[in-house]
């Protein structure tokens, strides 16, 4: 394929519906996850809540019964310490000091009376003091020194003292935190997964739109019989493909309609014209000279126009239907300007007319050659009859971009303004003009089939200016033709 | 020349048979496919006029079958259709002619001896051709008159060159621009009369026997005698 979207992946619309796809996938797994860290950090608070409670009950239990004596402090402590080694989410690092659980008995004065744990204890008791904890409800609790908060939960024992147990959020923090990089990985993982999954099937599945589209266009006037690719799959592409191709059916069936219709009436036509100029030619050989040749050469004369008139009626008709059958081939529009001027030269001289070709190099159109030479025929014979004598008529042929221009010029009387908006339509014709007027219909029919255009106008300067355009052989028309189906396909 | 004419419309095979007896062929007609298949296997032709559209079958597949059952004879195809069919274009390249109706008698004429022509062996080009006391030089490109060089410009030599060719024979307006331009145009202006005109006054100046001759209704004629 050889479409701008394959060199420019940005700019197509698999690219675009991929990534918001994307933007709205990652947006919410996202918030999936808000929701389920949310869900795990409550439940891990709930656990270590139930844990610290749990355990500050044993301890005051432990507290009340332990006599006051000297051992109670470390019956107390150790009891503390047994506890800290059960504490959840407990990561086994020994290296780290260890100030995950402190163990605080405040006496009912607000001294200390009992610390196990790191540093003094005064900080811990500070601030435990500060924050009101409330009964079998932990709390958070920022203690100066230490930079994670503590869940501390506290009893109040009977004798006015209370113990507190302080568990640090740090071990619950690096769960969550481990939880949270892990999941962003997989998140970043899984959105890059579903942007390439979902830009390569719409690619795929656009490539088979782009390649519906490239096929539908190459199906001109002349190559209805071609149809647009489809797939075996019965998804809505291969439907579109399916439905163009039975658009085309219908269209081809009534261009073929057409044909046979404007056929028939060709052939009913012709075949009595045939006998009757067959006739009239046999009676005319049959006559020696003189008077009685003259109606019969003049017969003949009407004859010959009323089939021009019928092929250029037919083929105006099959024109306006965009059914004009086409023979292409490579034409050098500037090289058939040229016969044709020779041609028309001579009558235009006799005629008192100067003809004035400009050429700017060969102008390759990929064109029905006989076609292209009746439209000239037709624009010349036009201005032979119409132009008075002593003007100049200019016949230019240029190459633009992907168009060939061709332009005539004269400096007669120009257009009547009246005429001048339907000169195109059929049986349209000057106030002295003796043609059937399908002349100028023929030559809008001609440059329409190939995909122009022609327009009239009367120039500022004075006289008529007629243009047509039609498009440029693309080069690999003109150079290899074959090579151009393989290399579109 | 023994020619199989094959043609369903009476009137138009009537005055083809006449015109082309009178031309001095030999007609045998047919009004349909079957009865030219029979014809053309019977007997041997020269030359072969089909008519595309036949009563009982198409003119292209009377044709292809004739070729399989090995008659030779090069054949003109006479068609009243709008377009050409691509099997006709097929046929063209192998040799045969088509010719849209309505046509002249005489392009249909000119059109069998170029067929003619072409199927037998030539006796190589001339590089000059003498009618009466013109004498054209195909290699110099020059033409004289009575041992006068005539001033033509290269359009009225190839012009002069194509009359010539056809010199006692009737070539029409469409003939001329098909040969000499290469265009299959119907002018409804006087474009090849201003040619022929231009032409004669070089070729017949005053006090020569006029060579190139109008043939009114029909075309020209260069007198070979």
């Amino acid at each position: 394929m050889s479409s701008k979207t394959d060199k420019q992946p940005m700019r197509s619309a698999a690219w675009r519906i991929s990534l918001w796809a994307t933007l709205a996938f990652a947006f919410g797994t996202m918030v999936v996850f808000v929701f389920l860290q949310n869900f795990v950090a409550g439940d891990i608070q709930r656990r270590s809540d139930a844990w610290l409670s749990g355990e500050v009950e044993t301890l005051g239990d432990v507290a009340e019964r332990t006599p006051k004596d000297a051992l109670y402090s470390r019956v107390v402590g150790e009891i503390a310490e047994l506890a800290e080694r059960e504490v959840p989410n407990k990561e086994a690092d020994e290296s780290e000091p260890d100030d995950s659980v402190f163990f605080l008995q405040s006496g009912s004065d607000g001294s200390l009376k009992l610390w196990v744990g790191a540093g003094s204890g005064e900080e811990p008791l500070k601030a435990t003091r500060a924050s009101r904890i409330l009964e079998d409800h932990p709390t958070d609790v920022r203690i100066p020194g230490f930079p994670i908060p503590y869940r501390v939960a506290s009893i109040a024992m009977d004798d006015g003292s209370r113990i507190f147990l302080g568990l640090s959020e740090r071990d619950e923090l690096r769960v969550l935190r481990f939880l949270r990089l892990r999941f962003l990985l997989l998140w970043f993982l899984i959105v890059l997964l579903g942007f390439s999954i979902v830009f390569f099937t719409t690619r795929r599945m656009l490539s088979h739109i782009r390649r519906i589209t490239e096929a539908a266009s190459r199906i001109g006037h002349s190559e209805l019989d071609a149809r647009v690719p489809t797939t075996r799959r019965n998804d809505e592409v291969s439907q579109l493909a399916l439905t163009l191709n039975r658009m085309l059916d219908r269209i081809e069936n009534s261009m073929h309609q057409l044909h046979t219709i404007t056929d028939s009436l060709a052939h009913d036509l012709r075949s009595p014209l045939t006998a009757i100029r067959g006739k009239l030619e046999m009676s005319l050989s049959s006559v020696i000279d003189g008077e009685h040749a003259e109606p019969i050469v003049a017969a003949i004369d009407e004859l010959d126009r009323l089939t021009d008139f019928l092929n250029k009626s037919l083929d105006v008709a099959e024109a306006k239907a965009d059914a004009l059958r086409l023979t292409r081939s490579a034409v050098d529009l500037t090289d058939l300007l040229r016969t044709m001027t020779d041609l028309y030269e001579p009558s235009m001289s006799e005629n008192g007319l100067r003809v004035q070709l400009i050429s700017h190099g060969p102008v390759e159109i990929f064109a029905d050659a006989a076609l292209i030479h009746r439209m000239v025929a037709n624009l010349l014979d036009n201005e032979l009859k119409h132009l008075p004598a002593d003007c100049t008529l200019t016949i230019e042929s240029r190459a633009e971009d992907d168009t060939a221009w061709l332009i005539l010029e004269d400096n007669g009387h120009g257009f009547d303004t009246d005429v001048l908006p339907h000169l195109f339509e059929r049986r349209v014709k000057g106030r002295d003009s003796n043609g059937h007027g399908l002349g100028l219909a023929f030559v809008d029919a001609v440059a329409r089939a190939h995909g122009g255009t022609v327009t009239a106008s009367n120039r500022e300067a004075g006289g008529a200016r007629i243009v047509v355009s039609l498009p440029l052989a693309e080069r690999q028309y003109v150079t290899a033709p074959i090579a151009s189906v393989s290399a579109s396909s | 020349m023994r020619l199989l004419l094959v043609e369903d419309e009476v009137d138009i095979q009537s005055f083809l048979r006449r015109s082309l007896e009178e031309a001095g062929y030999e007609v045998k007609a047919a009004n349909d496919g079957k009865t030219a298949e029979h014809l053309a296997v019977e007997g041997t032709f020269d030359i072969l006029i089909v008519d595309l559209g036949l009563p009982d079958q198409d003119g292209i597949s009377l044709i292809l079958r004739l070729r399989q059952l090995g008659v030779r004879a090069p054949v003109l195809i006479l068609s009243a259709r709008r377009s050409v069919d691509d099997r006709v274009r097929g046929l063209e390249q192998g040799g045969d002619d088509y010719l849209t109706k309505p046509f002249a008698l005489a392009e249909l004429l000119a059109r069998l001896r170029n067929l003619l022509k072409r199927n037998s062996p030539s006796a190589g080009e001339a590089t000059r051709i003498r009618v009466q006391d013109l004498e054209l030089d195909l290699l110099r490109r020059e033409a004289s008159r009575g041992g006068l060089v005539l001033q033509l410009t290269q359009q009225e030599f190839v012009l002069l060159e194509y009359l010539c060719r056809n010199a006692g024979r009737v070539v029409t307006r469409s003939m001329i621009l098909d040969k000499v331009w290469g265009m299959r145009i119907q002018p409804d202006t006087n474009v090849v009369d201003v040619h022929i005109y231009r032409l004669r006054g070089k070729v017949d100046s005053a006090g020569q026997i006029p060579l190139i001759k109008t043939m009114r209704g029909v075309g020209y004629v260069l007198k070979d005698r």
